[in-house]
């Protein structure tokens, strides 16, 4: 896991010195010539953020000052190689995305407050192409409703058809990237249903192993790649989401450096107790390849959630006590084959025993008991809004 | 109707969601609401804590005097002298903020001693306290929030505060000070105002505090029942050995031990009792002096002892009189005390009984005035007869569950049945040895335990019943656990509190309570019977009357006992632990090919709501399986569930009334919340007499089956249901997936989703099925009897039938099936006002006079005879009205009507109902002589009945008339739609608060109905139209606007300045918003923590609630009052009257009489100053003058509370002549 070992503090950039290709080649290449655009100072932003959202909206961060969208747009650079779209999540006054287009990437922006739209839509006029800008709201993207969806809301479907990409196969390579910073209030809800579009490749992972780069709440980022022994970090969603995807940190960056859209200028930092919370994590998520291999499919990958989501209800129990009490027999044998201790306890086990465990389990035919099926399918109903 | 306007009140008191665990919260919502909190009361916080150790000084001055004058304490008193001079050391004098005090300090030493002495009593207290309470029950979350405050500076003030705060109250406990003698009373009343604005402040932590004593209570309680009352001394010498834990204590906890060694005569042991009393600083009250001498009676020794201990007595300003006046005495106590008495002073006669007052409401004045009393209305039964019946519902109660044969027993058994029950026979018998077995196990364990730990706690309640009991009611709850499972915390309270209900009925039986009932109710019944003297007293008066002549015996209440919500809670949960581990079946039960292993029956498991997670304990498949081809028919109820099959034990204080045996509460309330139950004990009973009067008044309307429509129903019901018509279909009619469900993870998505909602879809039909066929099973139990419904009230004094699954409150099915008892002729209207009735019911001509109702009636006559006569091969008229049901048992009664000879001379059993039209606008309009508004409303005589729902439509239609000439797009959209159909609930609820958020919701539920509506305007319409209704309703009714306005903004300013919102209705009730700040408290056990909304261990009111709930809130104190006021005048005139809240029901022949009474207590009502007299009371209560006015906002309360709003035009005497008030 890469995660753990990038140093707190340290941004990966990646110094690329690329000699400058003809214009046809770059594009074929999906990079495009730099237009140029002039990038807002710090306080302009600021300004334009007050203004912008001046009635009572949803808290949201944004990047100001120029140094960081540089620094970000840095850490979105992958190797060399053609550049996949990159999908900006509520640019807002759009620093990043100047940025971006003058480093000569494609970006897609969504943007679901109207305030923001005019600006970046005529950006756009302005360019060739370069930039797409949609109304829409990417972290309210395929919502369980029946009929119509409103906007901001969003339909994945309609927005990769718009952004002209088209679905790969899962062991492909990184269809599209996706950079935004998760809306604080949602934060974990998003993680959560993030995590079961990609188990269950439905919403963006349809269209192959789309690549986040999203900055989290450096407490967050605790959680998704806590390993066992850290006890109040290691949660379900470690196990998950290290299972589903290979975790890196790209960059820390204070509170501080992002404005939000309070009056009084507030940093509305998340409260947090047990776990550090000085900085908001730019983190990528890259789904494994490797992840529907094996025993695990996209068919039973919600009961595989399910299983850990019941595991750590209760952490401190211990998993021969949990199996005994979903009256799945002979568990004594099953732990031994695979080598877990009998007086194991939820969290002593690490993400790779969870999903040994499952795929043992699946084998050993012994969730075929229906009453198990039931309950993934109530959790499903109830979580998966 | 009724149940929709209850919603947004229900919603308010949401508490009862009291749910599962969430181990983990991740919200850090606690932590910023600490602080908010902390920012309001820093200032308040620090002037209790000066306050306290005022009180602190007050009460600990006692003990000195005490200790000197109790000579006959012979047991070390120096060894409790040293812990008592820690304690008491008081606090530094130069802050002593009252001048008052001072005196009293004076006799101490210098302060710097003190402050030393303060500070390190303070550090050992916080230590000490940090450990005491972690062994405590209940305690477990204050620990965290402890810790947590500690992190901080500002935290340790107010734990100081706490500290202080928490110590004073021990003393000043409301209870004590119910019950304490005089002079301490007159003591109490000259700080008085003090204490008072220091309670609010001390029920804070005063309640954490108050449900820890309640255990300690209830423990020693558990000891004396079990008569061990050396278990209950050692216990209580845990406590008051710890100088910390000894603040627990008060005097009844002394008093619990004092009366278990009384009943074995130990004199020796009170008087240790009294000098351990005396040590920690406790002044006797008259109940340790009742000990004492009831000892004295049973083992008597010289004269000169009694002397003694009288004369000690009446030093301590207690009189003699006043043991037999205020005391409760079980079994034989009384006259034990009385013995003893009569030693010392041979001629004593016991005190005559006081002399009953009479209330003195204005609203009363001739009700209660004696002069012209009528004799109560009599029931069509014998003395003899109604003895009898009161012996089948003693037998009925005394067992505490009744199996019943289900409608359902009609069927056919298949083979497969058979061979299904025997196999559960034979499970359950093992089940039952296996529990046992667990049980007695588990009481072993934890008798061996040294340590008082939570679980050790428990050890008595599992001693209190027989072994077989507990197993039994362990089965019960295997029974009746549904396949999809059950919440923990929602079995954990059942089995706790079925625990809790046998052993109070134990306790009667014991203390020979149910002989004193049995033998009073004996005389009382004459009262009642038509074969007997009249007597010109009211149910409770007589019964009152009754028991002071009776004389000995125990008292009919008895002392407080109940259990705290945790205690309850903890228990069920480690009955529920015993449960899952014992219960096991054979694996290969329904299939022989597995191999054979013993799996669980129960399994637990969580389910997730966004954040939090919920355990369930879920039956294993193998179980429902045979569980549902066993379709077995009997059904167990706890007996309370069946109405009574005897009058009521009528209600004579708020601890006594309703079932004979099983304990019922005056006032319904939340779980955990105590504040109406203290407020009713503080308030002078002869406030409560009209109330108390009404609900026995509705409790003893006598009630028959219609067995026709039962009958049936029941074949329906049998059959295959009728969704249509309200009976819910078995399951075995449940969608099916079109694709077998075995092989789950080869589905794809859009079949896991219809499987998913076949299973949801069943599990609906499963519950309503359920629901139906416990209320037809209880209906056909009692087809062939008359039987009550005795009936409690919430905490705004609406009434509602105790009986939960079958009562008259239920759907148009269980509506149909009720008759009057007692039959009436139906006199010469009543038949027109029967054909009305079924007009009103079918929801036609609801805009046409009762004239053009009436006609309509006889046009369609051939309809009604058609549908009575052939209700199911007919025309089947009936099937396409509102309430099918009733209209069909209505049809049948005019058709019997019309059919008989002299229709006039019919007696008819059938109620007829007078519904108020859009009832909490008609208390608003009123409220505010708001001419508009009363004509919308029908408070104005009118030809045709005005229907408020059209007009608001019409006002909306407008709105949208305008905006769409405007160009507004979605008003464009909507033409057409505005109909009074899609406004109708949003009218209704506005006057009970529904917000724009929820009335949006309703708006768009009813437009999605319409299909022709455009699917993807849902949103922007129900947006844009819930604002028209609300601009409409402004626009029309802007008095009441300006009433909810104020009644909202007074109730946002005191509960802003910590204060939950108070009131009195008309009638003298005493009312209180329970809506505080809930903080979960988590139950450490074993098989899951279980965090447990506890609404009162913060006393902070929840601002928003008690904001938002308040002017509805208010409305239903006064629809409660116009009820019961018609009630009782009802009763003077001899009329049947039952009530569905604001849906009056009587006899045909009286409908007359009941709508003139309706409209004269109406008016009644609202000719008293209701608003006036409400700003007195808050102004009275909330700013008295006595304070300190130290801020802004009370001002601004006394500014608001003062201004009133203004009133309207309308006469109120127009209401006497309106014919569609009530219709």
């Amino acid at each position: 896991m890469l995660a753990g070992r990038a140093p707190p503090g340290c941004c990966r950039r990646i110094r690329l010195l690329l000699p400058p290709l003809p214009c046809w080649a770059r594009r074929a290449a999906g990079q495009w010539a730099s237009p140029g655009l002039r990038v807002p100072e710090a306080a302009e932003v600021e300004r334009l953020v007050q203004d912008g959202l001046r009635r009572r909206s949803p808290l949201r961060r944004f990047i100001a000052c120029p140094r960081l969208a540089r620094t970000v747009q840095g850490c979105l650079r992958g190797g060399a190689g053609p550049q996949p779209v990159l999908l900006e999540c509520a640019p807002g006054p759009g620093i990043l995305t100047r940025i971006l287009l003058n480093a000569g990437i494609r970006v897609v922006a969504v943007e679901s407050n109207l305030a923001f739209l005019p600006n970046l839509q005529s950006l756009e006029n302005s360019l060739d192409g370069q930039l797409r800008v949609i109304y829409g709201d990417f972290f309210r993207l395929d919502p369980l409703v029946t009929g119509k969806v409103k906007p901001p809301a969003l339909c994945s479907d309609e927005l990769f058809e718009t952004m002209g990409v088209a679905a790969v196969p899962w062991r492909a390579d990184v269809p599209v990237k996706v950079f935004g910073i998760l809306p604080q209030r949602k934060e974990r809800n998003t993680l959560w249903r993030l995590l079961f579009s990609l188990y269950e490749c439905s919403s963006i992972y349809k269209y192959g192993r789309v690549e986040l780069n999203v900055f989290i709440s450096e407490k967050e980022y605790k959680v998704l790649t806590a390993k066992p022994g850290e006890v109040k970090a290691y949660q379900a969603l470690s196990v998950l989401w290290q299972i589903g995807c290979e975790i890196q940190l790209l960059h820390m960056e204070p509170w501080s450096s992002f404005i939000t859209n309070l009056k009084n200028g507030a940093l509305a930092i998340p409260k947090s107790t047990c776990l550090p919370n000085d900085h908001l994590c730019l983190v990528r998520l890259t789904p494994r390849q490797n992840l529907f291999t094996g025993g695990l499919k996209t068919t039973n990958s919600s009961t595989f959630v399910f299983m850990v989501k019941q595991c750590f209800a209760k952490p401190r129990s211990r998993l021969t006590d949990r199996l005994n009490s979903w009256s799945l027999d002979s568990g004594g044998k099953l732990l031994r084959e695979l080598e877990i201790p009998k007086s194991a306890e939820m969290r002593d086990l690490y993400p790779e025993d969870y999903r040994r465990l499952f795929e043992a389990l699946q084998n050993s035919s012994m969730f075929t008991d229906t009453w198990f099926h039931d309950e993934v399918l109530e959790s499903i109903r109830k979580i998966n809004l | 109707m009724s149940l929709l306007r209850l919603r947004p009140a229900l919603l308010g008191s949401a508490p009862l969601r009291a749910a599962g665990s969430v181990l983990r919260n991740y919200s850090s919502a606690s932590t910023k609401e600490k602080a908010a909190r902390n920012a309001i009361c820093e200032r308040t916080e620090l002037l209790e804590v000066l306050k306290a150790r005022v009180k602190q000084l007050q009460a600990s001055n006692v003990p000195e005097v005490t200790v000197n004058k109790v000579e006959l304490a012979p047991l070390g008193n120096d060894k409790y002298q040293n812990p008592l001079q820690k304690v008491v050391a008081p606090g530094p004098t130069e802050n002593q903020p009252a001048p008052r005090q001072r005196d009293d300090n004076s006799a101490w030493p210098s302060s710097w001693v003190e402050k030393s002495k303060k500070e390190m009593h303070m550090r050992q207290l916080k230590v000490e306290r940090r450990l005491s309470i972690a062994a405590q029950l209940a305690a477990e979350s204050k620990v965290k929030a402890k810790r947590e405050t500690n992190v901080k500076t500002k935290g340790k003030k107010s734990l100081k505060a706490k500290e202080a705060a928490a110590w004073s109250h021990s003393h000043a406990s409301p209870h004590g000070a119910y019950t304490c003698s005089k002079p301490r009373v007159a003591a109490v009343n000259k700080s008085a105002k003090a204490q008072r604005t220091q309670r609010v402040q001390e029920d804070g932590d005063g309640n954490q505090y108050k449900i820890l004593q309640q255990t300690i209570q209830s423990n020693l309680e558990c000891f004396l029942f079990l008569q061990q009352p050396e278990k209950a001394e050692r216990f209580l010498l845990s406590y008051h050995r710890s100088p910390v834990k000894r603040r627990l204590l008060n005097v009844n906890a002394y008093n619990i031990v004092m009366r278990s060694w009384a009943r074995k005569g130990h004199l020796l042991r009170i008087k240790r009792l009294f000098s351990m009393l005396a040590s920690v600083g406790l002044q006797p009250n008259l109940d340790s002096y009742a000990a004492a001498l009831e000892c004295l009676g049973r083992n008597p020794l010289s004269t000169e002892t009694i002397q003694s201990w009288v004369q000690q007595m009446e030093n301590n300003g207690f009189h003699v009189d006043e043991l037999f006046q205020k005391c409760l005495f079980e079994e034989d106590e009384k006259e034990k005390v009385l013995k003893a008495i009569r030693i010392v002073q041979p001629n004593y006669q016991l005190p005559p009984p006081a002399n009953p007052q009479n209330c003195k409401s204005s609203l009363l004045q001739d009700f209660y005035f004696k002069e012209k009393v009528v004799s109560y209305p009599k029931l069509d039964f014998s003395v003899q007869e109604l003895q009898e019946r009161f012996q089948q519902q003693l037998e009925m109660e005394l067992a505490s569950t009744v199996t019943i044969e289900s409608v359902e027993s009609t069927k056919p058994l298949t083979p497969q049945a058979i061979k299904a029950r025997k196999l559960l026979d034979t499970l359950r018998s093992r089940w039952h040895d296996s529990i046992l077995q667990a049980l007695k196990k588990s009481k072993h364990s934890m008798s061996k335990l040294k340590t008082a730990s939570g679980y050790k706690i428990l050890y008595p309640y599992l001693c209190l019943l027989p072994d077989k009991e507990y197993v039994a009611i362990m089965l019960q709850i295997l029974n009746t656990l549904s396949p999809q499972g059950e919440s923990l915390a929602v079995l954990a309270r059942e089995l706790g509190s079925k625990v809790y209900d046998r052993y109070i009925t134990q306790r009667k039986l014991r203390s020979s309570h149910l002989e004193k009932v049995q033998e009073v109710y004996e005389d009382y019944i004459h009262l009642l019977a038509k074969d007997s003297q009249p007597d010109n007293y009211l149910p409770r008066e007589y019964w009152e009357k009754l028991v002071s002549e009776a004389g000995f015996g125990p008292s009919l209440h008895l002392k407080d006992c109940s259990w705290p919500y945790m205690l309850v809670m903890r228990l069920g949960m480690h009955m529920l632990e015993l449960l899952v581990q014992a219960v096991k079946v054979p694996r290969n039960i329904l299939n022989p090919r597995l191999e054979p292993k013993l799996i669980p029956v129960l399994y637990h498991i969580y389910s997730f709501h966004s954040s939090w997670q919920v355990g369930l304990v879920k039956p294993h498949p193998i179980f429902s399986q045979i569980v549902s081809d066993a379709a077995e028919t009997m059904l167990t109820f706890n007996s309370s569930a069946i109405p009574m099959l005897c009058p009521p034990v009528p209600w004579t204080s708020p601890h006594f009334g309703a079932f004979i045996l099983s304990d019922t509460k005056l006032m319904r309330f939340v779980d955990g919340a105590i504040q109406h139950q203290l407020l009713l004990e503080q308030c002078p009973p002869v406030n409560l007499h009209p109330v108390l009067d009404a609900l026995n008044q509705l409790g003893n309307c006598a009630w028959k089956i219609n067995q026709p429509v039962l009958d049936i129903i029941i074949s329906i019901f049998n059959d295959k249901g009728n969704e249509k018509l309200d009976i819910p279909p078995p399951i075995s009619e449940a969608p099916k997936p079109s694709v077998a469900p075995s092989s789950f993870s080869t589905l794809n998505k859009s079949q896991k989703r219809e499987l998913l909602l076949c299973r949801k879809k069943a599990a609906e039909m499963h519950s309503l099925r359920m629901d139906a066929l416990y209320k037809l099973s209880i209906a056909n139990y009692v087809r062939d009897k008359v039987f009550w419904f005795p009936h409690n009230m919430d905490f705004r004094g609406r009434t509602y039938p105790c009986p939960p699954y079958f009562n008259h409150l239920g759907n148009d099915v269980t509506r149909a099936i009720l008759l009057f008892a007692e039959g009436k002729p139906l006199g010469p209207r009543g038949l027109d006002w029967l054909k009305i009735h079924l007009v009103n019911l079918t929801g036609l001509k609801k805009k046409n006079s009762l004239q053009e109702r009436l006609e309509y009636a006889n046009e369609i006559m051939e309809e009604i005879l058609d549908s009575a006569d052939y209700p199911l091969t007919g025309r089947k008229w009936w099937m396409n009205t509102d309430e099918p049901w009733q209209a069909l048992a209505c049809c049948m009664e005019i058709a019997k009507a019309s059919r008989s000879p002299d229709p006039a001379a019919y007696i008819s059993h059938f109620p007829v109902h007078q519904d108020g039209s859009c009832n909490g606008l008609q208390h608003y309009a009123a409220l505010g002589r708001d001419l508009i508004g009363a004509i919308s409303v029908n408070l104005m005589p009118c030809s045709v009945p005005q229907d408020v729902y059209s007009a608001v439509a019409q006002q909306v239609e407008e709105f949208r008339k305008k905006d769409a000439e405007r160009g507004v797009k979605i008003a464009q959209v909507l033409q057409g739609f505005v109909s009074r159909k899609v406004v109708k609930q949003t009218v209704m609820t506005v006057v009970y608060g529904v917000t724009r958020y929820g009335g949006r919701l309703q708006i768009e539920k009813r437009l999605k109905e319409i299909d022709e509506f455009p699917e993807e305007y849902l949103w922007e319409a129900s947006q844009y139209l819930v604002k028209q209704v609300f601009s409409g309703i402004k626009e029309m009714f802007s008095a009441t606007r300006d009433i909810q306005n104020w009644l909202t903004e007074s109730a946002k300013l005191i509960a802003q300045s910590g204060r939950t919102v108070e009131w009195v209705t008309p009638l003298g009730l005493p009312i209180v918003q329970p809506y505080y700040r809930s903080k979960s408290t988590v139950l450490n056990c074993s098989m899951q923590n279980l965090s447990v909304k506890n609404s009162n261990s913060s006393q902070k009111p929840d601002t928003v609630k008690q904001k938002n709930a308040f002017p509805p809130n208010f409305i239903h104190s006064l629809d409660s009052t116009h009820m019961m006021l018609t009630a009782l005048h009802c009763l003077r005139q001899g009329l049947t009257f039952v009530s569905v809240h604001d849906c009056y029901w009587t006899h045909a022949l009286t409908v007359d009489v009941m709508n003139q009474i309706c409209r004269q207590q109406f008016v009644a009502l609202h000719s008293e100053k209701i608003l006036q007299d409400l700003s007195e009371f808050m102004l009275e209560k909330y700013c008295s003058p006595g304070k300190e006015t130290r801020a802004l906002w009370q001002k601004k309360l006394m500014e608001q509370l003062s201004s009133v709003p203004k009133t309207g035009e309308f006469n109120l005497k127009e209401v006497m002549d309106s014919t569609y008030f009530f219709s």
